[in-house]
């Protein structure tokens, strides 16, 4: 209870005209605080219709939640029992003044760090989660129809067919074709699509490498690292442009799109098991990256076999992890007759109206 | 009756200092970081309620209402009806030119830009009508029932009149739709009056047109000299060196030299504009001359560079000062006949300012 002679001194507007009402505050009766104005005039306040609006210099503001243009100023220090009935004041807003500044600070800088570390690798967790039927959406829209410019002849495409039941039997979503272009390369596309450039088919040596090359894409295919490096490249947005054919530009986008070494591994490591499931012999795979660390070695003269090994691990290290995987004294098969692998080999030259590719 | 009046010292006054704004900015900075962001419309609450509070009209200190929960939704409407519309409608717009309707396409993308246009003026008018519903003096607030609607076509149409014959009708366009603004708003049960006319700017606003002419024929002349004291100095190559040094010169002095304009321009449109509005019986001005507009952005550029960068939040509470220091009303009011405002209070914040960026006043 207050005593009676130590009341506190108040200004208040009503809220109702700009007047202003100069008294005394009395906290004495239960619930309630009363204002008496100078001329005797007394209003009563229930304590909770009042709120805190601020604090100014040495002046305190409360409003009244019944009345909310209500203004009740006080000293800013008060007798400690009437601070204890008055609702406590705001500074940063109602969360931040529960932790208390440093703290609120804190923990806010964790949980942000976390989200921005969850949105820079979204990649590599989203993508193995978005539904197979969007990526093939998506890679319909943005590579669309080879048309003519894939290498293709009756026994060609057999030799292909058969090379890819062996490595990845009984999966009906991916399609592998030759593209017609020179360069040592081949590229998994959005939606499954396998592209072996003619260049690595004529440098084969075997139809094992060839295995070996094929597997390795295939291991892309499943490992879901396409949409990865999709959503790296451009972001969620990638996911709107499966119902916009606005890609026409972002098949560039796709032609330079790279994997990261990790996910090179992964497919490496998927290639090994799938020619051992099939019995083709990694030793192709193994004699193709040796060859492709001797040409490349010192002098890497060869500028398109550099832009291959750009985006890929050493040719050193796969070349040696591929030897190893081999299993000494078993007997394995090769991966295509000598008439198939010469049918990929002369596929291009065999194929009269194809046409060549603008975009690699 | 009871009344205040202004006599003697200025109605406006501003109390606040840096030190005591200081530990707000520099704790809202903080908290913006670490919410990546979100805290920004509570800090500008913060800082409004400083400012405010900080001001004082003859007797009494203002208080902002306002707060960063009802600005963060105001936000959140302007992306869900404004931002993801115009979104949608400019890809509309591209798949319809990609598909070869390039006429339609056309249509779809000049009509997103209008619309954006439109909702410019829109937001303009709902900033003041938020910003006077969230300022209370003596308890009493301001407001208007106008949505703005009808002002934004009238923005529309006036901007673009004011620009086609060369911009000539520009200063026309902005005192009217400064007038259409302010006789909109009320505070307490008075409304606002504005008469501001566009011929005492039109003398500063044809220094525009001045300015190239003088920058040729300077150029002119400033490009001879400095190849000859050029030519002096090193021959035919210290003239071009000194032609090249002069070229230099003479970009900078124009773009400095037409910034000067505009800001000259300014500074006689606000205190034409604030000088013609009147409330009841208060009749403001505005004090600021262009040298004070100069300092002030001077004063800015200086801040934000010596800081690298962090001088950034005390901008508001330069450009509050500023308003505040060179505001002033006379006139006299009176205390009983003014009653609280009957204009309904719009329940979020001016997000469509906030999504434009657009100053208020």
């Amino acid at each position: 209870m207050s005593d009676p002679n130590d009341a506190v001194s108040a200004v208040w507007y009503d809220g109702v005209n700009a007047l202003r009402h100069q008294g005394e505050v009395h906290w004495d009766r239960p619930a309630v605080l009363q204002l008496v104005e100078s001329n005797g005039e007394l209003l009563e306040c229930p304590l909770d219709d009042l709120r805190f609006a601020e604090v100014i210099g040495n002046r305190r503001i409360y409003s009244r939640s019944s009345i909310p243009d209500f203004r009740l100023r006080l000293p800013r220090e008060l007798p400690e029992d009437l601070a204890r009935l008055l609702p406590a004041a705001s500074v940063y807003g109602k969360w931040i003044d529960r932790f208390g500044l440093w703290r609120a600070a804190a923990v806010l800088a964790v949980f942000s760090a976390a989200c921005a570390a969850l949105f820079m690798t979204a990649p590599q967790w989203l993508g193995p989660m978005i539904p197979w039927s969007w990526e093939q959406r998506l890679g319909d829209a943005m590579v669309g129809n080879f048309g003519n410019r894939l290498c293709s002849t009756p026994q060609s495409d057999r030799a292909l067919a058969k090379l890819l039941g062996e490595i990845d039997p009984g999966d009906r979503r991916i399609r592998v074709g030759i593209a017609n272009i020179g360069i040592v390369n081949a590229v998994t596309l959005p939606g499954g699509h396998i592209l072996l450039f003619n260049g690595i088919i004529q440098q084969a040596k075997s139809p094992d490498e060839l295995a070996g090359v094929l597997a390795h894409e295939v291991g892309h295919v499943q490992e879901r690292h396409v949409m990865t490096a999709l959503l790296r490249q451009f972001g969620l947005s990638i996911l709107l442009s499966g119902a916009n054919t606005n890609v026409g530009n972002t098949a560039f986008g796709v032609a330079s799109m790279s994997y990261s070494r990790a996910a090179e591994r992964q497919a490496d490591a998927d290639a090994r098991a799938s020619l051992a499931r099939a019995d083709i012999s990694p030793m192709g795979a193994a004699n193709f990256f040796a060859r492709m660390a001797n040409k490349t070695g010192d002098d890497g003269d060869d500028a398109s076999i550099a832009s291959w090994l750009a985006s890929h691990p050493s040719s050193v290290e796969r070349e040696k992890e591929f030897r190893s995987s081999a299993v000494s004294g078993k007997k394995y098969h090769p991966a295509l007759t000598p008439q198939e692998f010469a049918a990929l080999k002369s596929a291009c030259k065999n194929d009269k109206d194809v046409q060549g590719f603008d975009f690699f | 009756m009871h009344g205040v009046g202004s006599e003697g010292e200025s109605a406006f006054t501003f109390e606040g200092t840096w030190r005591e704004y200081a530990p707000i900015a520099f704790t809202n900075l903080l908290l913006t970081i670490v919410t990546l962001g979100i805290y920004r419309f509570w800090a500008t609450a913060r800082t409004r309620r400083y400012l405010w509070s900080r001001s004082r009209f003859v007797d009494e200190n203002l208080e902002w209402t306002g707060t960063g929960k009802e600005l963060f939704f105001g936000f959140l409407l302007v992306v869900l009806l404004v931002i993801a519309p115009f979104f949608i409608l400019s890809q509309v717009a591209q798949a319809l030119l990609i598909r070869g309707q390039s006429v339609l396409g056309g249509i779809v993308s000049a009509m997103a830009v209008l619309a954006i246009y439109y909702l410019g003026g829109v937001a303009r008018f709902r900033a003041i009508r938020y910003r006077l519903s969230r300022t209370r003096w003596r308890g009493i607030r301001g407001g208007t029932d106008n949505q703005g609607f009808a002002y934004g076509l009238s923005y529309m149409w006036k901007t673009f009149v004011g620009t086609i014959v060369f911009g000539l009708m520009i200063p026309w366009s902005m005192t009217r739709l400064w007038n259409e603004r302010w006789r909109a708003m009320s505070f307490g049960p008075f409304p606002f009056e504005a008469d501001a006319a566009w011929q005492p700017v039109f003398k500063r606003f044809l220094l525009f047109y001045l300015a190239p002419l003088l920058g040729f024929i300077g150029m002119a002349v400033v490009l001879a000299t400095g190849a000859l004291a050029g030519y002096g100095m090193g021959g035919d190559a210290g003239a071009k060196v000194g032609m090249g040094l002069t070229i230099v010169a003479l970009v900078l002095f124009f773009y400095l030299g037409l910034g000067l304009i505009a800001v000259a321009f300014y500074a006689k449109f606000y205190r034409e504009a604030v000088g013609s509005t009147r409330w009841r019986e208060l009749q403001f001005s505005f004090e600021a001359s262009t040298g004070d507009w100069v300092k002030l952005l001077l004063g800015d550029i200086a801040l934000v560079i010596l800081t690298l960068g962090i001088g950034i939040i005390f901008l508001s509470y330069r450009h509050w000062k500023f308003f505040m220091v060179h505001m002033e009303a006379s006139g006299e009011i009176l205390l009983d006949e003014l009653t609280q405002s009957t204009t309904r209070t719009a329940t979020h914040g001016e997000g469509l300012l906030d999504a434009f960026d657009i100053g208020a006043i």
